[in-house]
């Protein structure tokens, strides 16, 4: 038994140190870093690197992969990304740090090489010494992972509570408008936070590799623990964070004792602990009611803010068929129609499968372009719907089509509960509620032997008149079609600006006697619908079900292409589904080996710089065309602040006032 | 704008000594919504001005943009002999310019004592000195110095702003709405201590409620209305029927 305590406390003292780093750059900048697995894994890598590879002794490696290349890391990252972030929305927030997440494990393979073999010695020396207290076997790896703990929880308090630079620091998580009134630099104070906390990082990362392999799954296997642990401490206590970090590690080598290490529960139920702790503890909170996110800075830093500024500009006035807008859409999908006729045969089978793709990034397109939720399960809910539909069609003999349709109904039930109880949630928790129920159903259903069937899946044949891939191809595009029209009905309609209401403003539609409830449940029944309805296609295309390719975190992926093309835009889904495999198979195709991974650091990178362009590339294009046709037309007005100027210089406050409210609005 | 420069630093000749603060055509926005219109004025050294004006007239804003908390959209503030437009909050802070905003400008989850500290973070030399400066002025916050400034009453938490401000030296207060809110005897206490730092040598910009009492300490006086200067000048020649003219009748109180 104390043999199993000793190795959950070292478990969870990782747990705790990623968690520490997690609260403080939450705290201090706003900023909930969904990339810190990859950073773990990124100095993991560096320390592997000099350690193993360069054979350094373990203090020089430490000191510079810890003392050197992390707090540079980290201060690089903020200065690039993280800076820009904080008054974003947090869709942005989310995406752009995820972004990072998706983007620097490639960069990394690309610089130090791809590990085979993920085991990585920690930072005790091998062999490992064990020592036995109490009749219990401890190792060396261990007693550095308490140490380590000790390490950061003493010196952190000790400067928090005790030094000018904690009190600058704690100043800063209070309000960052009166820190710098004070005439302190916020931007250099997050910045040391950023390059701490990346240490601290670093340091689980490290600590972690003896155990749980140097690889990004291990990494993000430690940040959805540490997630657990920040999320039952509000995003903001650090003792609560630690304390249940450390009974996180405690039960999960404390169960593993009462299970059968063979069995298939217990490869089900380790793996889930962290999740239903996060789950035990939102529970916990939405029954406290304090699961509302906790207001950033004082009252006067958001006296100061300026509001609305991510959920885009005003709606372009409407044009009728001459919209340019409208004619480039029109250009872009007939050339996307015209596909499958041109291309050869592999690239006509890639087109086909991006086309499905398209039809589940709409769910996104709903959900958070029309919605504002944070989703990060639709990738399950496709995968749900690739799984039902082909036991449906195999097993129950339903055709193909009726199966995919019918079956993704079922499915609405999953995504429409989820939706009711995540309605009171603040956005970064329906993100983390979201993110967990995929990585539960990842490790609870998809990999259930009768579904798994050693990552074959289930058959799925396709309907027979469309078993030609170029037939099927259109048979996809139709659907997207189909469902993209219904979409652009339901924004037209009542119902679509009710939603556009409590997008904008819950407390607002609130008032206009809207219900966000059903608003809400509407949004999310279509969205996991079309999902459920796209995961279903993408199961007809590859003829199975392959229950893989629904892993939660290349669902992270399709969010970071989506909304690097635009949440908002139909014609994005198409773009991203389509770019998402035709992309990497010009990589395959026409470039060496060792640019494969190269299609998702882009990726990864064009979803970080959506921290300085929220609304995606589609709109930026689309509104520098809007911009060069206005300017050679001549035509548009531009709104400035001439007519205030000119009507206070004929001396008439009322005036001015007028083209205030009235003018700009 | 290079013309009103001009027109400033001849001014700033006329009277022999550059002035302490000079704004010229301030403009403020928030997002689509303009705050301030070319507010122009100028502040010698050693002069108390009282901002006035009613809800939304400007008043925090003219005070944030000062102090680097919003960024101007147009016009120039040059402060000390230096351009300040658009910098950033703690840069101005250590050109001396120090803003106590409005409500309760102290850090709720810090103690007294380290609100103090933070008041101190620019000026580092003889800290002691300036804490017991402050226990001094007000001996609640020595009894305090522990306790948590949110738990703090809404009264003591304007002594505790205030004294960030009057335990250091710097050249221009920017004092927000000091009195809002606080027990007669409270707002005794805050002019008692403003006319102190005055005579200390601190310039004063204050936006207060009480327009009476504003203009009896104040040696000149700035109206704003929706964000326009309506009136500025002497802070005796703002009579009665100037003040029930741009504030109304409540407000004149």
């Amino acid at each position: 038994m104390l043999q199993y305590l000793f190795a959950g406390l070292a478990l969870g003292a990782i747990y705790a140190i990623a968690s520490v780093a997690l609260v403080a750059t939450y705290v201090s900048s706003g900023v909930f870093n969904f990339a810190l697995g990859s950073m773990a894994f990124t100095v993991a890598r560096f320390y592997y690197f000099l350690n193993t590879e360069s054979g350094w002794p373990i203090l020089p490696s430490a000191v510079v992969s810890l003392g050197l290349f992390a707090p540079a890391l980290g201060a690089v990252l903020y200065w690039l990304l993280f800076r820009h972030l904080r008054l974003r929305s947090p869709l942005i927030k989310v995406v752009a740090t995820i972004g990072l997440s998706v983007a620097l494990p490639p960069a990394v393979e690309l610089v130090f090489g791809k590990l085979t073999n993920v085991t990585a010695p920690g930072l005790a020396p091998v062999p490992l010494k064990v020592f036995h207290p109490f009749g219990a076997a401890v190792n060396m790896d261990q007693i550095m992972t308490y140490l380590g703990l000790v390490v950061v929880l003493v010196l952190g308090i000790a400067v928090l509570q005790y030094t000018d630079l904690g009190l600058k620091v704690r100043a800063l998580v209070d309000s960052e408008a009166l820190t710098s009134l004070s005439g302190v630099n916020p931007t250099r104070v997050s910045l040391g936070v950023w390059a701490v906390s990346t240490v601290l990082t670093g340091l689980a990362g490290i600590l972690l590799a003896p155990t749980a392999g140097l690889s990004v799954e291990g990494m993000t296997y430690l940040m959805a623990a540490a997630f657990a642990a920040v999320v039952a401490a509000r995003l903001n206590g650090l003792a609560t964070a630690v304390a249940v970090a450390l009974a996180m590690g405690v039960v999960t080598t404390v169960i593993q004792r009462y299970l059968d290490p063979e069995s298939a529960l217990s490869a089900q139920i380790v793996p889930s602990i962290p999740f239903a702790f996060m789950l035990l503890a939102l529970l916990y909170h939405a029954w406290r009611r304090r699961a509302g996110e906790p207001p950033a800075g004082g009252a006067l830093d958001r006296a100061i803010r300026v509001a609305g500024g991510a959920t885009g500009g005003p709606a372009p006035a409407r044009r009728g068929l001459a919209d340019p807008t409208l004619i480039a859409s029109g250009v872009a999908l007939l050339s996307v129609a015209a596909l499958p006729l041109v291309l050869p045969e592999y690239w006509a089978g890639l087109t086909a499968t991006g086309l499905a793709l398209a039809i589940a990034l709409l769910s996104y397109t709903l959900v958070t372009g029309e919605g504002g939720m944070i989703w990060l399960c639709q990738i399950t809910f496709a995968g749900m719907g690739a799984v039902l539909s082909a036991e449906l069609a195999t097993y129950h003999g339903w055709p193909p089509l009726l199966a995919v349709f019918v079956g993704a109904l079922l499915i609405v039930v999953v995504g429409a509960v989820i939706g009711l109880l995540t309605i009171r949630l603040g956005d970064l928790y329906v993100a983390l509620v979201t993110l967990t129920f995929g990585l539960l159903v990842q490790t609870l259903l998809f990999t259930r032997d009768r579904f798994y069937n050693f990552g074959q899946g289930t058959a799925m044949p396709r309907p027979g008149f469309a078993e030609d891939t170029r037939v099927f191809s259109y048979l996809t595009l139709g659907t997207f079609l189909l469902l993209a029209l219904l979409i652009v009905n339901l924004r037209r309609s009542t119902a679509g600006m009710a939603m556009r209401a409590v997008r904008w403003s819950e407390d607002g539609a609130r008032t206009l006697g809207l219900s966000v409830v059903q608003m809400k449940l509407l949004v999310s029944a279509l969205a996991t619908y079309t999902a459920a309805v796209g995961g279903g296609f993408l199961a007809m295309n590859s003829q199975s079900s392959l229950p893989d390719s629904y892993n939660v975190f290349s669902g992270l992926v399709w969010l970071a292409v989506l909304v690097t093309v635009g949440s908002r835009s139909l014609m994005a889904a198409l773009v991203a589904g389509l770019s998402f495999h035709l992309f990497p198979g010009v990589f395959q195709t026409y470039l060496p080996t060792g640019w494969a991974e190269v299609p998702v650091l882009l990726f990864g990178l064009g979803a970080v710089m959506v921290a300085k362009d929220p609304d995606g590339i589609l709109a930026v294009h689309a509104r520098q065309l809007r911009g060069l046709l206005a300017r050679r037309g001549g035509g548009l007005p531009q709104p400035s602040g001439r007519p205030a100027q000119a009507a206070l210089a004929s001396g008439s406050p009322d005036s001015a006032v007028h083209q205030l409210t009235g003018g700009d609005r | 704008m290079s013309e009103s420069e001009e027109r400033m630093d001849c001014e700033a000749r006329e009277g022999g000594a550059a002035p302490l603060l000079s704004v010229a055509d301030l403009q403020v926005r928030y997002g689509p919504a303009q705050a301030l219109f070319d507010v122009s004025f100028e502040l010698a050294a050693d002069t108390t001005l009282a901002v006035l004006g009613a809800n939304g007239a400007g008043k925090s804003t003219l005070a944030r943009a000062l102090s680097g908390l919003v960024p101007p959209s147009g016009g120039r503030i040059r402060f000390d002999g230096r351009d300040i437009t658009a910098k950033a909050p703690d840069v101005i802070r250590r050109a001396g310019l120090v803003h106590l905003p409005e409500g309760r400008g102290v850090f709720p989850a810090l103690t007294v004592q380290e609100n103090l500290r933070m008041g101190l973070a620019v000026d580092r030399a003889d800290r002691k000195a300036a804490l017991e400066r402050a226990f001094s002025i007000f001996p609640v916050l020595a009894q305090r110095h522990r306790q948590r400034a949110g738990t703090l009453s809404g009264g003591e938490q304007q002594m505790l702003s205030l004294a960030r401000a009057l335990m250091v030296s710097p050249r221009l207060v920017i004092a927000d709405e000091l009195s809002l809110g606080l027990a007669p005897r409270l707002v005794d206490v805050v002019f008692e201590n403003l006319q102190r730092a005055r005579e200390a040598g601190v310039s004063v910009i204050m936006i207060e409620q009480f327009a009476h009492r504003a203009l009896g300490f104040a040696d000149r006086c700035l109206i704003l209305q929706r964000g326009v200067v309506a009136w500025s000048g002497p802070a005796e020649a703002a009579g009665d029927e100037l003040l029930h003219r741009y504030l109304g009748e409540g407000t004149a109180a």
